[in-house]
Parts: C-alpha cells; structure tokens; sequence
C-alpha cells in the first residue's frame, strides 16, 4: 500500500508541470459574467442565475481542457543533422501524444538569450514563438522541424522548449516548459582564398588498388569531338537527346596534407579552421585522400563521408591553447 | 497569441448561435428591427459565399453605409421607444447591434467581444420569459458559442463540425454539475440592487381596473394562466368559486370603474362569518397591478404579502405584483357583508344623467307594480332566464346606447353585458348596487390537484345591498347560463377554441390533449415554484431542510467550496486519468524507470534507453550487469525482437532492487 503510495508520488513528483493563467479574454469573460450577475440579482431573474452559473462553471472545465490539452505530452525523439556555421540547424522535434486524447493548437517557442533586464516578467518572454503545431493525434507522434540560426561553430543547443495553448476556448492560457539536453555540432563556415595545396605523389601499388573499383561517378559533360565512346551516357541521350560524357573521379590524384600551419598566414583562428573547412570539402569533391594535422589531434589519411565528418567534428570543436 | 482572423466556420458557427439567441425577440420586438439583424446577417454570408466587400480600411464607403445604418436605427428605436433605454429597447438595440457588429469582425478580439455578447442574448430572453422551453433554448445557444470559441481556437480546422458540436456538448455536461452547484449553493441576495427601468415586467395580461362592454371576451381568447390555487383540505363547489378582483361603482354609462380611492378614507368592511372554512395557497402570476385574488371572503390578511382590504372588499397588495408571489389564505364562503350600514351606499345607486331612458322606464315600471326589493331581483332574473337572452362568446356590436340596445334588442351578450344592465336596472329601482369583476371557476388539474384558474376565467357579476342582509352576490349570467358558473368556462366554450383545430373532430384525441395539457401544467406549477421561485427565502427553507442549521452566507460558501472542489477533482481526475499503456513492456519499464528514479535518475526527454542506461551504470556501477540485462531485454522486446520472452523482463525487473553504493 504504502509502497504505490511511494510510487505515485514519484511518479506525480517526477512529471513534467504545467502552468496555467486566464488569457487576456479570460479576464473580459470573467466581467461580463459579473455584469450578468448583476443583471440577474436585480431582476431576480432565477434562470439569468442559471446561465451565469453555467458560463462560470463552462469556464472551469474549459481550464481542466486546456489542462489535459498538455498534460500528456512528451518529447520522444530530437534529431538534427550537423550543419556549417552560419547555415540554419533545423532540429526535428518528434511529439509524443500518449493519452487517448488527440491534442490541439500548440505553438511551440524556444528559449532565446536571455537578455538583462530590470522587469521579472522579462524571464517569462525569453521565448521565441517558432510554430504552431496544429494537431497531434491521440497515441501518435507529430514532428516539428525548429530551425536556429548558427552563428558560431561548435555545439548548439536546442535549450529549452516551451509548449502553449489556449485551446478549446481560448479563455485560459496554459503552457509547459521541455529542458532538452540535445546538441547539434556547427562546423565552421567554410571559406578562404588559400589553394589547396599541393598533393604528393603516392605508390604505384595503392594507385592500382583504387583504379580497379573506387571510380567515382562526379557528373556529366558535354560531349566533346573525341571523347572516348564507352564515356557517352546513353540512358541520357535517350531521355533528352543531348549528347553528354559520363566524367568519373578517381583517388588517383596523390594523397594530400592539411595541416594547421599551412594556414598560418590567416593568422585568425577561426578564418583559419574555416580555410581548413573549405580544403576539406575541396578535397572530398576532388576525390583525393587526404589527412588533417591539428596541433591537439592527427587524422590519419583517408577519404569518404565518415572521415569527413571526423575532420570536421574535429575543425568544429577545436580549442586552441 | 496569433493574431489570425476568425475563419469562415467560426463565424458561420457565430451567426448561428445569435440567430437562435436572439429568435425569440423576433416575436415581440418591432419587425424593422429582426430585419436590420438578418440583413446584416445576410450580408456576412454573402462575403463568405460570394466574397462581396465588408466595411472597413479597403471598403470606407460600405463603412459608412454601416454606420448610417447604425445611425438610423438609433433615431429609429429613439422614435418608437422614446429617450429612455428600458428593457424594450435595450434588447431592440442590441439584437441590431450585434447584427452590425458581425459584419464587421475582423479579428480574434471582435470575435470574442461577440461571442461574449451572444451569451448575453440568451440572458434577455429570461426577462421575458423564463418558461422551461427557453431554458432549453439557452443551453442550445450555450453549445453552439462554446462551439464557435473551439473553432476559432481551431484555425486551421482539424476538427469537422460534427467534433467541434461533440467536443462543446461535452465540456457543457460537464459543466452541469458545477452549474447545479452553484445554482442551489450560491448565497442568494434579494434584487432589485437599483430601480429597474419601466417596462421591466410588462407584456403581462390580466384584469383592468374598468370595464367596457365586450372588454372582458377579449380576456377569453387567453389561455394564460392568472394564478393556481392548491387547497388544504376539500375544494369549494364550483358554484362558490368566486374570485373578487376590483370593484366598479361608477359609470358613464359604457365604462365601468372603481370608486376613486384618493377620495375616500378606508374603511374597514364589517364582515359576519359563518360556516366552514377553506384555506388555500395562491401562486399568482405577475399582472402588474395591486389585486390579489381571494375566494369571497378572505377571513384574515394573507401571509407573505403586505396586503389591506379595502371598503369594498378588495384584497389590494400594498406593492404591484410583478413577479411571481405565493401568499396563504383562507375564506369562509357564508358572509354578510356590511349588513347592518354601507357608509358608500350614495356611490351605489348613482346613474348617469339621460342615459338608458327604456331601462330606467321599464325597471320604475316593474318596481311600482311591485316594491318588494327580493321579488324586483327575482324578476329581473327571470326576465334574463324566460325572455330569449342568449349567453354569447360573440356577442354583436352594440350601437347607441350600450345597456338600452343590449336589453331590448340584440340580447346576446357576455357576464359583462349581463352584470352592466342588471346593475343598472337595480339602480333605476332604487337598489344599491355595483358591479364586481374577478375570476369564476378554475379547472383542477387531476395531475397535481392543483386548482388552474386562467385568464379565460375573467368574470363579471354584480352584489345588491339588502338591509339587514348588506351585500348579496346576484350573478345574472347564472339565470342566462348556469352551465358557465356550475361547469365553468372551459365546457361551454366550443371545442375550437380549447384545442388546436386539427384535433377537434376526435373526443379520444381532445382528452389526450386535455391530458396533456394537465401534466405540462403540472410540470410548469412545480418549475415554477420550486426552480424559479428559488431566492433567498427558498434558498434558506430548502437548505435547512437538507440539514444546514441557520443558513447563512458563510456556511453556504463552505459548503460550496467543498463540493465544488470535490467535483473538479472528479472532473479533472477522469479528464487526465491515463489507463494503463497497453503495452506491458513498456508498462514494465515504467516501473524500472521508477525504481530508478529513487536515485534521481529518469530518462531526459529526447534520450534513449540505452543513453540512459550509459547513464544509470555510471552512477550506479555496483548494479551494471542488471542494468544492462534489462534495457537490453526491453530494447529486443519493445523493438520486436521475438527472442526475448516478456517473464525475463518481468522477473529481471522485480529483483531489481537498487541499492546506493557503500
């Protein structure tokens, strides 16, 4: 006994809270019930008791409904894809209705900066509205895409969320605050006017191992007098009767060093990890293998999306001593 | 807040539910005024349908042509109304207004202003009528403004008509216990606060302090009910069921009136009692005047009303009736009244100059054959009951001299025309005597034994004064009709004019309506004593008897307190109430999740069960494997790996028992 006591306390102790206050309308329902009053006391008119008690009491179950519209939810998944500095991080915000309920009209804000300032209330109004999410059905989940703006690389934060609604009537506003922990990495905006440098040479051995199937298909051409014919896209040609090459890279070019020294001339840390950025992305379009040398971390040789992200990951959380 | 306009259906939803709110009005207020309301109506439905232009920035024309509207409807309703905003033309004005107002919405605030307003409407209904179909009506309006706030909370309509009308009818149910509440509960406060306007009760029928020949038939047209009547012990006979309203003296030979009581200090009518006594309670019905209705004579002044007889017996309420009042009486029906002196006996055999010359000749002719004042009434009676008189509903237009060409030519009359000329032909012989209009009759209702007494009932009959004997009730209608004082009213009328035409022809069909009729009756006496009559008197008699001692405003704000909150944690009880997941792993887990949760450790809204178990091992290292094991068997079961089997999970969950590392 005691025992689910101690559980439902838990349970009660643990939930999530939701805050609710009359709207703006709200309070001007509130006096023309008053006024009704008044008008009912004075004719003694029994039924215009009636009605105004009814409208009082259609009120208070409309707070219950207003309640009960985000009582339940909860946020089941976050997702975001890593984006470049500057660059908008969408993150997809996965809602999870589990009540038997479907709930409606939520507009959903997020925390900004907080800026100072002397008014208390201002705490209140650090958040965002983002969207409105007009429906999520009941025992379903519903997405909602947030897009931040990035301004620095590194990891950015959802932070925190908070969920509103006036709905059914729109006389009470109730809302609920979701503290996410999810980050999202923000690789630095790739930019510079260094060339990439230089490739060297590679073994004729590891030459030949990636010329037997690691060709890569970049794109087309358009066909040029003497182009081999086995290059010509024929599917192509069918669909649109336009002569094209099919053009293939190869890692065959050499391997290349990135290092942070070859970037020294920029001087500025973060328009050097930005040059850097962009000789990566350079060099994973070109297709050569290639390795990244920071002062605090070696990326052996390598090519391909995994390794990109490992440099980049790298590039975005660099701190420099 | 978003600041999106109303949508289409929100609006359509409004229009309904003013439509309803207001349609009761139409029947009484002046039909310009329904019009201005439905063509602005009419109006907002063209823009919706066929997109014609509302007033506003874009449309400064249509603007003023709405506001020369308004305009005109103010001087309008000033003209018919006069300057002051009475009840009348308050709700005149509004219905317009609302109608003006709903062309022009444009935004969530002028939406809810008239949404607001409509829950208002229904209100002035109930200062006309509060009967048990506009109630009902209420709650209709009620559900359709609550459905018109869910749709404009619901902009971008997720939810069809049919859910909005089910989501509202729902939250009004629930609204009903509160209601109730708060209805029985709530410390009642006597009104008026402040004057009411003018013509905050009028609109009711009933007697008038005169009378013209051929006023009272009109009174028969009316079904209304004057009051009902609920008797102690037996009911009087029908014959004995006289009900004295006011008494008319003098006349100008076509209009009937009481004695002018500015004049005349009152006088205390001396009345001898004898005989059984009836005692009675009468609920009347609000007349807007001062009688209150008794079965002759009253022996004592009611109880609840602040009353006072007059010198010619009249019961007279010292405040006009405007509302419902019950008041407890009782009657002995064997009186003599003022036997031995009538202080106004001058006032009783006054007649005016030159009028009725062929009535006054023949009553000096029949009184010189015979001066005996009882053998001159006998005569006279029976002069009405052998010479054909004829007792009409209908009687014909009286040209010239009302009693003379009553009496000699057309003789068909009403108890008006009879009571009239018999009191003059009293008069013309020297007798005095007045004519005393009331109610005569009532029908019982077998369904609650109540006695009805309605505005068809209106009666007029005269009293003579005999000395020794003072005044006697000389009812000449009986010696016309008997049927109309022994039966009453109800059985002589013709069929068509107690019951709907279509049914006249079948006798089973007319007692089914009666039938019918009788049990609405019921229902209506007990709404209307029970329900509408709850005020503060009620209110404290009721709340005693349901156990409350000394009822004041304090108790009932506990009380209400109380079973209010008892209701809401009901209510939001079964509005949050979550079975239980039907999932059982997932039910399972909860409970894992819980036993962690001792340790502040809960899995963060976004995190997966194995993040959370990365987590949980981390600060519980001791306990890692049987972590481990269970979000692994949760993660196959919940997953749909089929090689988990579900007893693993649950035993692996029961004896988990974590414990803080040492």
């Amino acid at each position: 006994m005691i025992q689910t006591f101690r559980q439902y306390y838990q349970q009660y102790n643990t939930r999530r809270r939701t805050y609710i206050v009359p709207s703006r309308f709200g309070f001007v329902y509130v006096g023309f019930l008053l006024l009704m009053l008044l008008g009912a006391i004075n004719y003694s008119n029994s039924m215009g008791h009636l009605l105004v008690f009814l409208l009082a009491s259609l009120g208070i179950v409309s707070m219950n409904h207003t309640n009960r519209n985000l009582a339940k939810l909860n946020i089941k998944h976050i997702h975001a894809k890593p984006v470049f500095c500057e660059q908008s991080a969408k993150f997809n915000v996965i809602f999870d209705n589990p009540s038997r309920y479907s709930c409606y009209q939520f507009s959903i804000a997020n925390k900004q900066k907080q800026a100072r300032s002397w008014n208390p209330f201002k705490r209140l109004s650090g958040y965002h509205h983002r969207q409105i999410l007009p429906q999520i059905a009941a025992r379903q989940n519903s997405s909602s895409v947030i897009a931040l703006i990035t301004k620095n690389r590194g990891k950015l934060a959802l932070g925190s969320l908070q969920l509103s609604s006036t709905f059914p009537l729109g006389l009470f506003y109730c809302w609920s605050y979701f503290h996410t922990d999810y980050e999202v990495l923000v690789y630095p905006k790739p930019e510079g006017l260094i060339p990439l440098p230089k490739t060297t040479g590679i073994s004729h051995k590891q030459a030949q191992q990636h010329q037997k199937g690691l060709d890569d298909f970049a794109g087309f051409n358009s066909y040029r007098h003497g182009d081999p014919i086995h290059t010509i896209a024929w599917k192509a040609l069918a669909r649109d009767d336009v002569m094209r090459t099919k053009q293939f890279s190869s890692p065959q070019d050499g391997r290349l060093v990135l290092t942070w020294q070859q970037t020294h001339e920029l001087k500025v840390i973060e328009k050097r990890l930005s040059q850097l950025c962009l000789w990566i992305l350079q060099a994973e379009a070109a297709g050569t293998s290639y390795s990244l040398i920071m002062p605090t971390k070696t990326i052996n040789y390598g090519h391909g999306d995994s390794h990109r992200r490992q440099c980049l990951t790298l590039l975005a959380l660099y701190q420099h001593e | 807040m978003n600041k999106t306009s109303p949508s289409p259906t929100a609006i359509l939803w409004l229009m309904l539910g003013l439509t309803l709110g207001t349609a009761p009005h139409f029947l009484h207020q002046p039909i310009w005024v329904s019009l201005v309301f439905l063509i602005a109506l009419a109006w907002r439905c063209m823009n919706i349908y066929y997109g014609w232009p509302l007033p506003g920035k874009k449309h400064l024309l249509l603007r003023f042509v709405q506001l020369g509207i308004a305009g005109i409807a103010i001087l309008a309703l000033m003209f018919s109304y006069g300057t002051t905003i009475g009840r009348d033309a308050g709700v005149a004005m509004l219905t317009m207004m609302l109608g003006l107002k709903v062309v022009e919405i444009q935004s969530q605030r002028d939406f809810y202003v008239a949404t607001f307003l409509g829950y208002f409407v229904v209100i002035t209904n109930f200062f006309f009528s509060q009967s048990i179909p506009i109630v009902l009506l209420m709650f209709v309006v009620v559900t359709i403004m609550t459905a018109c706030l869910i749709s404009l909370n619901d902009p971008k309509h997720q939810l069809n008509e049919r859910s909005v009308l089910k989501l509202s009818s729902q939250m009004l149910m629930q609204a009903i216990p509160v209601m109730l509440l708060l209805f029985v509960l709530f410390p009642r406060i006597a009104g008026p606060l402040w004057g009411l306007p003018q013509d905050a009760h009028t609109g009711t029928t009933g007697m008038d302090d005169t009378m013209t020949l051929g006023k009272i038939s009109n009174l028969i047209q009316s079904d209304e009910i004057a009051f009902r009547v609920k008797f102690d012990g037996d009911l009087p006979p029908p014959s004995q069921r006289y009900w004295r309203g006011p008494v008319l003296w003098q006349t100008d030979g076509t209009t009937w009136k009481e004695l002018d009581r500015n004049s005349q200090s009152p006088i205390t009518p001396d009345i001898d009692f004898s005989g059984g006594e009836y005692s009675y309670e009468v609920t009347i019905e609000p007349h807007n005047d001062h009688w209150l209705f008794a079965l002759d004579f009253p022996n004592r002044l009611p109880t609840n009303v602040n009353a006072h007889f007059t010198s010619d017996g009249q019961l007279r309420s010292n405040d006009a009736i405007k509302q419902r009042q019950q008041y407890q009486l009782s009657s002995q029906t064997n009186f003599q009244f003022n036997a031995p002196n009538e202080p106004l006996i001058k006032e009783a055999l006054a007649l005016p100059k030159d009028k009725h010359p062929q009535t006054i000749q023949l009553a000096q002719e029949w009184f010189l054959q015979d001066p005996n004042p009882q053998r001159y009434i006998q005569r006279v009676l029976q002069h009405f009951n052998q010479k054909s008189y004829y007792y009409s509903l209908t009687p014909p237009l009286l040209i010239g001299d009302s009693i003379d060409a009553f009496l000699f030519e057309t003789r068909r009359g009403f108890c008006e025309h009879y009571a009239a000329s018999f009191t003059v032909l009293m008069r013309a012989a020297g007798i005095p005597a007045r004519v005393v209009t009331g109610y005569q009759g009532g029908e019982i209702n077998p369904v609650n034994d109540f006695l009805v007494v309605r505005q068809r009932d209106a009666h007029a009959w005269t009293e003579v004064w005999l000395e020794d004997e003072g005044w006697l009730r000389v009812d000449p209608t009986a010696a016309v009709s008997s049927d109309r004082i022994e039966l009453g009213i109800g059985d002589i009328m013709p069929a068509g004019m107690r019951s709907p035409f279509f049914i006249t022809n079948s006798r089973q069909l007319i007692s089914l309506w009666q039938n019918i009729n009788n049990n609405w009756d019921a229902v209506n006496n007990a709404w209307n004593l029970w329900v509408l009559a709850y005020g503060p008197e009620l209110q404290k008699n009721f709340l005693s008897s349901l156990g409350m001692k000394n009822p004041d405003w304090q108790k009932m704000a506990i009380w209400l307190a109380i079973s209010i909150s008892t209701v809401l944690l009901i209510l939001s009880f079964t509005l949050l109430y979550q079975r239980k997941h039907p999932d059982p792993v997932v039910q399972l887990y909860r409970t894992f999740c819980l036993k962690l949760a001792r340790f502040d450790l809960q899995p963060n809204t976004g995190e997966g069960p194995k993040d959370f178990a990365h987590r949980a091992t981390s600060t519980l290292p001791h306990h890692k494997n049987d972590i481990n094991t269970i979000t692994q068997l949760y993660i196959d079961l919940h997953y749909g790996k089929q090689s988990a089997a579900l007893t693993d999970l649950q035993t692996a969950i029961k004896l988990f028992q974590p414990q803080k590392a040492i």
